[in-house]
């Protein structure tokens, strides 16, 4: 018997309008335009680095002390905890509706959406509001205020790097669109289940903070503080010495990726993005196929469409890596070239637009749409079962018609570019910096073009067969 | 890079994209025959809570008139996504839809009580 009929994901519980594919015209459009703009790039580049040295000016030293006092970062930690609590209490009380409940627009859209967005052009603007870091950071000047000593930590073992986070970034999308499936359909998420995620997840970071020091954890271990920073790091506003200020865009994420493990983060958020962008489409006949083999072979139908999504996610990582990899290894091939683990570190940050890139094509529109509800009704009427009207917004609706679907493509092949382009200009920045002599540097381009073009045609890809 | 190497990055850069171009916009015209719209009433057959013959694929243009007919073994409610319109039918009965596709996009269309989906709507531009 054939379950093809019947395996259908549904992988966002909140998508009621998804995107069309993108035309072929636009498609073609887009692949050339990336081709001459890479090769072009090849022609014109210049032969010094120009992101490796920050320019560093600060900002008003009233306005920064404004900005970062303690009791403003206690109101920071207070409205970050408060919100962590509301979508907790929501997600456990509230309707099943995945999109009458706050919880699962809050954190899967406001927060796993509109955190990255923020900081690419701000910067880390997720630390001061990361509730768990608050709670921790209370926790240890209770403690020191009561032991009369500041609590003593493990040792942070140096190859952890951030290989929690890169892990548990791809748990998060796991649980988001792999684990809401019942009866071999693919059903969403659940509010309830994804507050009880919530809850372990805390309990888990604040353990691992008492542990290693917070600090050390949101640097390293910690999921969103290390996803959103890695964004953070492309925007222009950074603290230096307790001083807020102006850097320029870009060049803090030269020395993001020193921590080992950054490499798996980033392309962790590629991956995962490319399988939540390829399962309705590109991946779909094979998803099929595979849920086919398992349930005949006896899996049960839930446990055999988590299985096939899980399978499928982690090649996604794999593929991605590999594709990286390639590149690194070709461009240690190249005469003056570092050792391939520093090359494999040291071009891992140019990777962080493609993955910015990915996200604005797979969920600009989920993102203007959910966040139309987050704004009105889900915070008059949290919980979704119709007892509030806190702003007197609780009957208000998402308008659809918002974005046009030419809008919408225009966006997603826009902001692949775009990506490309940035991506792009900080692999030959880094090259200029590790080979002295410009030629070899040019040479080993070569690799990482064929690496970033790989990226950014098969994100074109995704998007002309998506929902097809 | 000295000039002619540049040159010859371009021209082949030039040569690859017509390539893309040609390969591309040939097969969308080729394909181009199954993107023809839904005319007319549809109807969809629910039995034992399930669409016989698998999700129904319908497709309009924006601005037409969205037309199905939902023959129903079961009660639910029909739940057509997007557009947020909801129709209770009995079992045994049927219940017709007929509104405008003012929206672009894919839509689903389902037993809301059942979480089971027998209509795929798609509205191009």
């Amino acid at each position: 018997m054939s379950w093809l009929g019947s395996l259908l994901p549904v992988a966002h519980a909140l998508v009621a309008r998804k995107d069309l594919p993108v035309p072929a015209w636009l498609f073609a459009w887009g692949a050339s335009i990336v081709l001459i703009v890479s090769f072009f790039a090849l022609s014109v580049g210049w032969r010094t680095p120009r992101f490796e040295r920050d320019r560093w000016r600060p900002l008003g030293a009233r306005l920064s002390r404004a900005l970062l006092a303690l009791p403003a970062q206690i109101v920071y930690g207070l409205v970050g905890v408060s919100l962590l609590g509301v979508a907790i209490y929501a997600g456990l009380h509230g309707t099943e509706a995945p999109d009458r409940n706050f919880a699962l627009t809050f954190l899967y859209v406001t927060v796993w959406l509109g955190f990255p967005l923020f900081s690419v052009f701000l910067g880390d603007v997720f630390q001061p509001f990361n509730p768990w870091r608050a709670v921790g950071r209370t926790a240890g000047g209770a403690f020191t205020a009561l032991a009369g000593q500041r609590p003593a930590h493990l040792p942070y073992p140096p190859w952890f790097g951030r290989w929690p986070a890169a892990i548990g970034l791809i748990a998060v999308v796991w649980l988001e669109i792999i684990y809401g499936a019942s009866g071999g359909v693919a059903v969403g998420l659940e509010p309830h289940a994804a507050a009880v995620a919530a809850a372990c997840y805390s309990a888990y970071t604040l353990t691992m903070m008492a542990l290693f020091g917070v600090e050390q954890w949101c640097r390293a271990g910690e999921v969103f503080s290390v996803y959103f920073g890695m964004f953070g790091q492309l925007g222009c506003f950074g603290v230096k010495d307790g001083r807020l200020g102006v850097r320029r865009p870009f060049a803090a994420a030269t020395k993001w990726a020193t921590v080992p493990g950054s490499a798996a983060v980033v392309i962790a958020s590629i991956a995962t993005t490319s399988f939540d962008g390829a399962q309705e489409g590109a991946f779909k006949a094979a998803l099929e196929s595979t849920f086919d083999h398992l349930v005949d072979a006896g899996v049960g139908l839930t446990s055999a469409l988590r299985l096939t999504d899980t399978i499928f996610i982690v090649l996604c990582f794999a593929g991605v890596a590999a594709v990286y990899l390639i590149g690194v290894r070709g461009m240690a091939g190249v005469p003056g070239a570092p050792s391939f683990k520093r090359l494999r570190d040291g071009f891992a940050h140019t990777l962080i637009p493609i993955a910015f890139a990915y996200l604005v094509a797979h969920y600009f529109s989920l993102f203007v749409f959910q966040e139309q509800a987050q704004f009105t009704y889900l915070l008059s009427d949290p919980l979704g079962t119709g007892t509030t009207d806190l702003f007197g917004t609780a009957s208000s609706g998402v308008n659809f018609q918002l974005l046009s679907a030419n809008a919408i493509w225009y966006v997603q092949v826009g902001g692949l570019v775009i990506g490309h382009v940035i991506g792009l200009t900080l692999a030959h920045d880094r090259a200029t910096a590790y080979w002295g002599d410009y030629r070899q540097a040019a040479r080993s381009q070569y690799w990482m073009l064929a690496v970033m073009v790989a990226f950014t045609c098969f994100g074109l890809y995704l998007l002309s067969v998506a929902n097809a | 890079m000295n000039s002619n190497t540049a040159r010859a990055a371009l021209g082949a850069a030039v040569v690859i994209v017509a390539i893309v171009l040609l390969i591309v916009l040939k097969g969308n015209d080729s394909s181009s025959s199954d993107t023809s719209t839904t005319k007319g009433v549809t109807t969809i057959v629910v039995k034992n809570g399930k669409p016989v013959g698998g999700i129904k694929q319908l497709t309009y243009n924006e601005g037409e008139r969205v037309r199905f007919k939902v023959d129903s073994d079961v009660s639910d409610e029909v739940h057509m996504h997007g557009y947020d319109i909801m129709k209770d039918v009995k079992a045994g009965g049927s219940v017709s839809f007929d509104f405008p596709a003012t929206i672009e996009g894919v839509f689903e269309a389902e037993l809301e009580g059942r979480k089971e989906q027998i209509l795929e709507l798609t509205v191009n531009p």
